[in-house]
């Protein structure tokens, strides 16, 4: 039974092999095999900073998180309250303005699908993710 | 005295009516587990298939686990939902079907574990198991259904083992 078992396994992994292929040369230009995001959207604090009035800071944490602290000026923007607070930012945004998110930390993730969904869902060029998130900046703040 | 071996109960054959009053309950039996295998595989084609048509947010799904480099997470985005979809359509289909039931407990398994292990670091993660549909799963919700699909795996597994009576798929 145990050589059938491991025969059989082989032989499903070596079929979705076939596909997988096939889906990989077929999307190879459309993912980066390098980075999960491009180095072009990413941005440090200091950069980001930089930019001064010519930056909108969206913050992607929750509302408690945002509430407690957050970057001076910055909006809350998050997926639990999105179709509420999408329009409240784009009432601020202007097209020469430039959008750096952030959410809590380096391993956060709401701070990628908030840049993703407003470059794809509100079709928004200049989206920047802050690396290192809400702890980077309280690291350069001090 | 010479002791004759007799045949204990287990070893002896059912009588002939008790066997005919056994026969419903051995077909409704299968059919359940039918059911259940139809079920199961059917969960996993389609998680499979929502995954084939987004699988840059797949690697990105995976990658929020931070426990493989971008690279594997993006080649595992690419294979994993075919091999899913493969391995339902094998319990569906009962081809192959050891090999399928296997390698669905195994990933549904390390899944779990790399779950927990996520949610210990305190990493904010998206499950992405049924693509944007499970986005808003809170934890409890992904570690029950990963639980329950994990357990049916199971139920079937122990099914098929040699020796089990109820065994009847290869």
């Amino acid at each position: 039974m145990r050589s059938s078992l491991v025969r059989q396994a082989l032989i499903l992994a070596a079929l979705a092999l076939v596909p997988g292929l096939g889906q990989a040369i077929y999307f190879r230009d459309r993912v980066s095999w390098r980075s999960p995001i491009p180095a072009s959207e990413m941005v440090t604090v200091t950069q980001a900073r930089a930019w001064g009035e010519n930056a909108i800071w969206i913050d992607a944490r929750p509302d408690e998180e945002f509430a407690r602290d957050h970057v001076p000026g910055a909006l809350s923007l998050n997926e639990d309250r999105w179709n509420e607070l999408l329009p409240q930012f784009l009432a601020a945004w202007s097209p020469e303005k430039k959008v750096v998110v952030y959410c809590g930390s380096e391993g956060c993730n709401a701070s990628r699908e908030v840049a993703r969904r407003l470059r794809k869902e509100a079709q928004l060029p200049n989206v920047f993710v802050i690396e290192g998130g809400w702890e980077e900046w309280l690291k350069t703040r001090k | 005295m010479k002791r004759t071996l007799e045949p204990g109960p287990h070893l002896s054959p059912l009588p002939e009516g008790e066997e005919n009053a056994q026969r419903p309950v051995r077909v409704a039996s299968r059919i359940v587990w039918r059911i259940v295998d139809v079920i199961i595989g059917g969960i996993f084609i389609y998680a499979g298939a929502i995954k084939v048509l987004d699988p840059v947010q797949f690697a990105t799904d995976i990658d929020n686990y931070k426990i493989l480099p971008w690279t594997i997470s993006v080649g595992l985005a690419f294979y994993l939902p075919w091999l899913e979809m493969f391995c339902g359509l094998a319990l569906i289909l009962r081809r192959l079907y050891l090999g399928g039931l296997s390698i669905l407990t195994a990933l549904v398994a390390v899944f779990l574990v790399a779950t927990i292990a996520a949610k210990v670091r305190g990493l904010d993660i998206t499950c992405g198991c049924f693509g944007h549909a499970s986005q808003n799963w809170n934890f409890p919700t992904h570690l029950a259904l990963d639980l329950a699909i994990l357990g049916a795996l199971l139920a079937l597994s122990v099914r098929v083992l040699p020796g089990n009576r109820l065994q009847n798929a290869v």
